[in-house]
């Protein structure tokens, strides 16, 4: 399942134009006027049968249409909410069926074929049929677009069940892009899109999810309604409000108040104090997002970083312990891995080692008896504490860095132009697998790639022709073997998302779907009876 | 009384000062800060930057929990909040002061020559200050360190750039009463150049008006960075400013760790309140004119 | 008179036309907006497909020419991020925005005019500084600070008011303060100042000579006329807190234009951005223009000097 970037989810790529006219504008101005005087749409939190949200990010409608997610988790929030997949992860699995109930691959690999399940409605009582799946392929159009039709030679629907995807060759990850790592295995209805257009569909989206759009507030608020002839099952929870509070500290205010039943991040000691608080819970999940210290200079012969003995100082001048004690109650997991543990083709290393001894000898063993000076530490500021904590353990050591915090939107303009250098802290969510993951950041030719190792690269190579998929995965073991021996990065931590939840809620589906940060399935989420 | 005060040069002002109502308390804060800001090596009695992880949120020593070693406690990293706010008392008190120089000394310069050249030279920088106004402060800080980046340096330049326009405005208007004075024509009889009578005669009639509002600048300047930093692009990170505390800090509001704010947040108060009241009395003793700030 | 309303007109409009300039290219050198859009990793193409989409690909003059274009027009673009036109956004959250800035000024006026009040008849007394600290309480303190220390107060620990968002009357209290006792100051020095001319004026002397009881003179004849530049800086500063707004609507998460303004800075969202910017800076240039239509009309000397 794909990741979390930790931070506010960039932007999709834009539809189409719209024209409202102006009369429409100051239509709804008065309109607002009168919400502002009058109070908005949703009710209070103690209201019967309704969960009310705090959310951290301010949401988008393309967050919406599954046609243009690209490959972060954020839009995910709302499309297990209101939209269902042919496939999608789910408790227990990575690929579980959903609108398809069975698919097989042909022996070459080159044809899949979907069995959809029958009887599944949308929002507004239309069949879901082959030919929505079909038309919700070809509508899609995030950043992964370009792939698909690439490699996807042709889709056929012998009949209202069954849809057969040709692929031009054999390609693994086909179901893993297809149902996971994009929303192209997410359905929308084909007539009622057409009808609409694609922003009549941002503003009034209907999908087979377990919950129905009610009304959107940009910025402000989402409410949905229960969609009570979901297949899987009915929803317990008649309304979710979904409410955009960027301050952490307001969010637990409202969580504490009883306003708000679930408040996502709730970070350091706002953590420790839903712990104390009675009637709150604290909510912890471990997402694929695990951050690193990576070095950029160590194919400059001329760089300190260049010697390996000095990147495994590095890595064992950290107390990552402490520092997840202190920062995150403990709840990250230290995987000493740059990979997401739950992706496929991970390879566990072996556990971290803080020996700060060892590290002061190995420096002077590469001759630096003294330590050096190792430059800036470049980071996302709102990691900044992380980044603090671990220039701090650096330091003890005798490396000494000072750290350079940057705003996000800056943060990843700098690594994609590669005008960093000497240590740059890096966290990604980015959807996929350890293949794509070994693409972006450490194979010869990746976007954010300074500089690669040769034996890396040519493994690289063979597992991708690879169609065997235990000989695949020795491949791609062995890689990871190699960086963690080369010391390529220090692995810090894959990160816990902390949320907190009130006295009201029974099941909130936090933690059920590996590696997501937030409730799903909805529709297994419960109130507690008064 | 409300006598109109000439146009006179400035150190026969002087002399008519009145110590009477001097501000003491304000004076002596602000002395105060100084002389912390300077001295912070000596009176500083930890590493602002080293902390350790073990003791983290300890509270102040008149409350249970805390020790003598650390005696305004300490903050989310184990650092002591009484150093922290000491060499913070340096980076408010340096960029504080060094911005509203910057600002001052460009909007003096442009306000003066905007006012006294008038005609085209007068229209472009005031068709600028209304852009610039137009653009909130907060907002245009927040681009310009998107564009350049938080450092502390960068933060001076930002907010020079920002508040800029205040000086111009004020220092123009004055200047524009001034030409029509006696002084002035006489200078322009006598056959001095322009530039000379902008900077001989126009100048030091202005200086009043730009350090009252230099000092009231300074109370907005302080803020300004807390602000800034609470939105994430102030003075980074670990350099302790008091601005970048309260906002480190805010978390601990709510769970009852009060000193991370409300001691850094008191600095604040003092300095900014200090400053302005000295510059209203400032402002009332130069020049009860300056009715506009 | 004509003369003088034309060649403001023409310096407003050209204060504009500065306004939308600047604003144009400093958006443009924050940075790229693809690459925050596109998923981690994505290749160039992906990214040139991103910014064709967004119009980014075409010469400067053009993107210019047509945001100009469609301005006068009465469109304001339409935004990467919500994928919505900018006016409609704009319009959504304009109402919270005025009533916000609404009853901060009321808060301000109620703060800053009283104290100014007394700090003018008290003049040089204790009272006079009290007034003066009070006001100036908003001034020295973050309004974020102000913001958490009231929700910690009123909403957490008394539960009196509701801690953020919008809806209620009793939702705009907390943010409004918060925002309104910085402007307080600023109302609180012009306050007492001008009260302080109005009284040393020959009018009042004549009033007092004539026997009036002094509390009748403050009422009655020097209140009304001190209070005429302070309404008019109100006037301005109504149009500022609008702008100002965007600590205190993020603390209280209260839907305005400011955290509007402050989101499509953080995801570069060019449209956006210049939208609220231009649309905010009109309403500033427009302001100005009637107050100094207004001072023209009053006082015939200053249409004589233009």
């Amino acid at each position: 399942m794909g990741g979390f970037d930790g931070s506010p989810a960039g932007p999709k790529a834009g539809g189409g134009e719209l024209r409202l006219s102006r009369r429409n504008a100051i239509a709804g101005a008065a309109a607002g006027v009168g919400v502002a005087m009058a109070g908005s749409g949703s009710a209070a939190a103690g209201l019967q049968g309704q969960l009310t949200y705090a959310v951290h990010i301010s949401l988008a409608p393309t967050w919406f249409d599954p046609a243009e997610t690209s490959g972060l988790v954020t839009p995910y929030m709302l499309l297990y909410a209101m939209h269902d997949a042919v496939a999608k992860p789910m408790p227990g699995s990575q690929l579980a069926p959903a609108l398809a109930e069975s698919w097989s691959v042909s022996p070459d690999g080159r044809v899949y074929d979907f069995t959809l399940r029958e009887g599944v409605k949308f929002h507004n009582g239309e069949p879901v049929t082959a030919d929505d799946v079909k038309f919700s392929f070809e509508r899609y159009r995030g950043s992964s677009a370009a792939v698909f039709k690439s490699r996807v030679a042709s889709i056929e629907i012998p009949d209202p069940r069954h849809v057969r995807t040709t692929l031009k060759q054999p390609w693994p990850d086909f179901l893993m892009f297809y149902a996971s790592t994009t929303g192209a295995g997410w359905i929308v209805p084909r007539k009622y899109a057409e009808k609409v257009g694609e922003d009549g569909f941002k503003k009034a989206p209907v999908g087979a999810g377990p919950y129905k759009f009610v009304s959107f507030n940009p910025g402000v608020e989402l409410v949905l309604e229960a969609f009570d002839q979901y297949w899987r099952k009915p929803p317990q929870v008649k309304r979710l409000v979904l409410k955009v509070i960027p301050d952490e500290s307001t969010r637990l205010a409202a969580l504490k108040r009883g306003e708000v039943d679930i408040a996502y991040s709730l970070r350091g000691e706002l953590a420790e104090e839903v712990v104390r608080t009675e009637g709150l819970t604290l909510k912890p999940v471990v997402i694929d997002s695990p951050f690193w210290l990576y070095f950029p200079d160590q194919w400059n012969v001329k760089s300190p970083w260049h010697d390996v003995r000095v990147r495994q100082a590095a890595a064992l001048a950290l107390d990552m312990k402490a520092i997840n004690d202190a920062l995150t109650l403990g709840y990250s997991r230290l995987t000493n891995s740059m990979f997401p543990d739950s992706f496929d083709f991970y390879w566990q290393p072996p556990p971290m080692v803080y020996d700060p001894d060892k590290a002061k000898k190995l420096l002077a063993e590469a001759g630096h008896p003294n330590g050096f000076d190792a430059g800036e530490y470049f980071c996302d500021i709102s990691y900044a504490n992380l980044g603090e904590t671990v220039v701090d353990n650096l330091q003890a050591v005798g490396i000494r860095a000072r750290l350079r915090p940057s705003e996000r939107a800056a943060f990843i303009q700098g690594i994609s132009d590669k005008i960093y250098k000497d240590i740059v802290q890096i966290g990604s969510g980015a959807f996929g697998n350890v293949a794509t993951r070994f693409q972006s950041w450490i194979v010869k030719g990746g976007p954010y790639v300074y500089g690669s190792y040769p034996q890396i690269d040519e493994l690289y190579a063979a597992q991708a022709a690879e169609l065997d998929r235990g000989r695949r995965t020795e491949i791609l073991h062995k890689m990871q073997k190699l960086v963690h021996e080369l010391a390529v990065v220090a692995p810090l931590w894959q990160l816990a998302f902390i949320n907190g939840q009130g006295a009201r809620v029974g099941e909130s589906s936090f933690g059920k779907i590996a590696g997501f940060p937030y409730t799903a399935p909805y529709e297994d989420q419960t109130l507690k009876s008064t | 009384m409300n006598m109109r005060a000439t146009a006179i040069a400035l150190p026969s002002r002087i002399a008519g000062f009145r110590l009477g109502d001097f501000p003491i308390f304000p004076a002596l804060i602000l002395g105060g800060i100084l002389f912390v800001a300077i001295f912070a090596d000596w009176l500083s009695p930890h590493d602002p930057q080293l902390g350790s992880l073990r003791l983290r949120f300890r509270p102040p020593v008149f409350q249970a929990g805390g020790s003598w070693e650390h005696v305004l406690g300490t903050d989310h990293l184990g650092r002591d909040v009484l150093s922290r706010l000491i060499y913070g008392a340096r980076v408010s008190v340096v960029v504080g002061f060094t911005a509203v120089v910057v600002a001052g000394v460009l909007g003096t310069v442009l306000g003066i020559v905007s006012g006294y050249l008038g005609r085209w030279v007068d229209q472009v920088i005031m068709r600028i200050t209304d852009t610039w106004l137009a653009l909130p402060a907060l907002t245009f800080a927040i681009f310009l360190a998107a564009i350049v980046g938080p450092s502390e340096m960068n933060i001076v330049i930002i907010l020079g750039a920002v508040y800029w326009t205040r000086y111009a405005r004020v220092v123009r208007s004055e200047v524009l009463s001034m030409k029509e004075r006696e002084f002035v024509r006489l200078a322009i009889v006598a056959g001095c150049s322009k530039w000379t009578i902008m900077r001989r005669h126009i100048l030091p009639n202005v200086l009043n008006s730009a350090i009252v509002l230099g000092t009231l600048m300074l109370g907005v300047v302080v803020v300004a960075e807390a602000s800034l930093s609470f939105l994430g692009v102030g003075v980074p990170p670990p350099k302790p400013a008091w601005g970048l505390m309260l906002s480190d800090g805010k978390k601990g509001l709510m769970v009852g760790y009060w000193w991370l704010t409300v001691l850094p947040g008191l600095c604040i108060m003092l300095m900014v309140l200090s400053a302005n009241l000295l510059g209203d009395w400032l402002r009332d003793k130069l020049d009860p004119q300056l009715r506009q700030l | 008179m004509r003369r003088f309303v034309t060649k403001r007109l023409g310096y407003a409009v050209l204060s504009l036309f500065l306004l939308s300039l600047t604003i144009f290219l400093l958006v443009r050198v924050t940075g790229d907006p693809a690459a925050l859009m596109a998923e981690p990793g994505a290749s160039a193409e992906q990214l040139a497909a991103i910014r064709k989409n967004l119009g980014l690909d075409q010469p400067l003059w053009i993107q210019y020419g047509s945001f100009m274009a469609n301005f006068l027009t009465g469109d304001l673009g339409h935004s990467f991020y919500y994928n919505a036109p900018v006016l409609d956004l704009y319009a959504a959250r304009l109402p919270y925005s005025l009533l916000l800035a609404a009853v901060a000024m009321a808060f301000s006026l109620l703060i800053g005019i009283p104290s100014g009040i007394l700090a003018a008849v008290r003049v040089g007394t204790m009272w006079d500084g009290a007034g003066k600290v009070f006001a100036l309480l908003g001034l020295s303190m973050p309004s974020f600070w102000i913001g958490l220390v009231m929700i910690l107060f009123f909403s957490v620990y008394l539960g009196w008011l509701p801690s953020s968002g919008a809806g209620t009357p009793l939702h705009v209290i907390m943010p409004a303060f918060a925002l309104g006792w910085y402007f307080a100051a600023a109302h609180m020095r012009l306050t007492r100042s001008s009260m302080l001319d109005v009284l040393g004026s020959e009018y009042v002397k004549l009033a007092r000579l004539k026997g009036l009881p002094e509390s009748l003179v403050v009422a009655k004849h020097a209140f009304k006329n001190a209070l005429i530049p302070v309404i008019t800086l109100a006037g301005i500063n109504l149009v500022i807190m609008i702008n100002v707004a965007v600590v205190v609507e993020t603390v209280f998460a209260w839907p305005g234009i400011g955290r509007l303004l402050y989101e499509g800075i953080s995801f570069r969202d060019f449209p956006l951005v210049q939208g609220i910017v231009l649309l905010g800076g009109s309403m500033i240039v427009v302001v100005n223009l009637l107050v100094d239509i207004l001072y023209a009309v009053v006082d015939p000397r200053i249409r004589l000097e233009a």
